[in-house]
């Protein structure tokens, strides 16, 4: 059977690919010993597939048709169409799992969850930042997930953590030896485009960090579901970060790095949490 | 409330790298293509970003100034210019 090898979670942000080389040299720096520290623990986990959680930029979905849950079961997925990422990820291609991603689309509707299914993404800069800057081996296949972080009504806190046990369960039954990571990106808090921009929220950025390792459901669930009504709009993001630590079993979060960087307009967080025993 | 045709306008410029070259050339004409109410158009020709901001997706609001060439310091300051503005309600914003 296969089995969850590492649970990771990092921001992104398209300035951090835009800017990379012109940014305050200490908050690359940050960004690059935080990044590589997840790329670090990613590769001693030794994953033969990385389930990738992340919102979709309006690159496959419009409002005219927007799931609120889309999995990619594709054998192959395209990679980041903006210019800005072509410099940085120049993969055209990226490699999916298709016999993965249909168990896990098959195990979700045989669990009444109704996701959307692709068997093709577009994977933006919210998927490929992380990837690019991680050292994400480019052969290493992909199962996006992709969650409506970014336009109203969004998926509830609560349902998020039913998908991570979801995606535990679908890799603890899938028949195949596999070695399987989880990674969400996105958050911590950031504004754009609305009359905060620019505005990174640390006060809900550390309350958020405090209730993740502290771990309870309730609690953190609680938590996010009164205060992503008052900050910024990127923090709900925060969404991929819960189905991660769902699929981690809500236990177990350890923070890797943590700090505002007004240069990239986010509250960049990076963590990761401890794989199940074998 | 989201703009539906104005919503489209701004994905679709996202999209389409020759849109981008059309309504950079002649923008009244691309907005002809598109079911855009007077109001909305003088908003579009304006760049009027306090107008425009409650018709769209935040997101694309920021892509759509981009295309346009608005220094992000300048979309930024006309954001927080419209604090405590009754536009500046989050409206299906996320």
């Amino acid at each position: 059977m296969a089995k969850l090898v590492g649970i990771f979670a990092a921001s992104h942000g398209p300035i951090i690919a835009r800017d990379w080389e012109t940014m305050p040299r200490d908050h690359r720096a940050k960004l690059t010993a935080a990044f590589d520290e997840i790329g670090r623990r990613l590769r001693a986990c030794r994953p033969d597939l990385l389930v990738v959680v992340s919102p979709d930029h309006w690159v496959n979905f419009f409002i005219n048709n927007l799931p609120a849950i889309c999995i990619g079961i594709g054998d192959e997925h395209d990679g980041p169409p903006e210019p800005f990422m072509k410099k940085v990820y120049p993969h055209a291609v990226l490699k999916g799992h298709a016999a993965f991603g249909r168990h896990l689309l098959q195990t979700a509707l045989d669990n009444d969850f109704d996701p959307t299914l692709s068997h093709r993404l577009t994977l933006d800069h919210g998927t490929c930042i992380p990837l690019w800057r991680i050292g994400v081996d480019p052969e290493l296949p992909l199962v996006p997930i992709l969650v409506n972080d970014l336009e109203a009504p969004m998926p509830s806190i609560r349902r998020c953590f039913a998908w991570g046990r979801l995606v535990r369960r679908a890799i603890e039954s899938y028949p195949q030896p596999l070695r399987v990571a989880v990674l969400g990106t996105g958050g911590l808090s950031h504004s754009i485009g609305e009359t905060t921009m620019g505005w990174i929220d640390e006060t809900f950025d550390h309350a958020c960090i405090d209730a993740f390792a502290r771990g309870e459901e309730r609690q953190l669930d609680a938590f996010l579901t009164e205060q992503l009504e008052h900050t910024g709009n990127g923090a709900h993001e925060i969404r991929d970060w819960v189905i991660a630590h769902a699929a981690a079993g809500s236990s177990g979060f350890e923070l890797i790095d943590y700090f505002p960087s007004p240069a990239t307009l986010v509250g960049a967080g990076f963590a990761s949490w401890k794989a199940p025993a074998a | 409330m989201t703009d539906y045709w104005l919503s489209k306008l701004f994905f679709d410029l996202q999209h389409d790298a020759q849109l981008v070259a059309d309504y950079r050339a002649d923008m009244a004409a691309v907005i002809e293509r598109y079911r855009i109410k007077p109001e909305v158009r003088r908003a579009l020709m304006d760049d009027d970003v306090a107008a425009l901001s409650p018709l769209v997706n935040a997101y694309l609001l920021r892509f759509y100034f981009q295309v346009r060439g608005m220094p992000q310091d300048e979309f930024m300051a006309r954001l927080h210019a419209m604090k405590g503005a009754p536009a500046a309600a989050k409206v299906g914003h996320g």
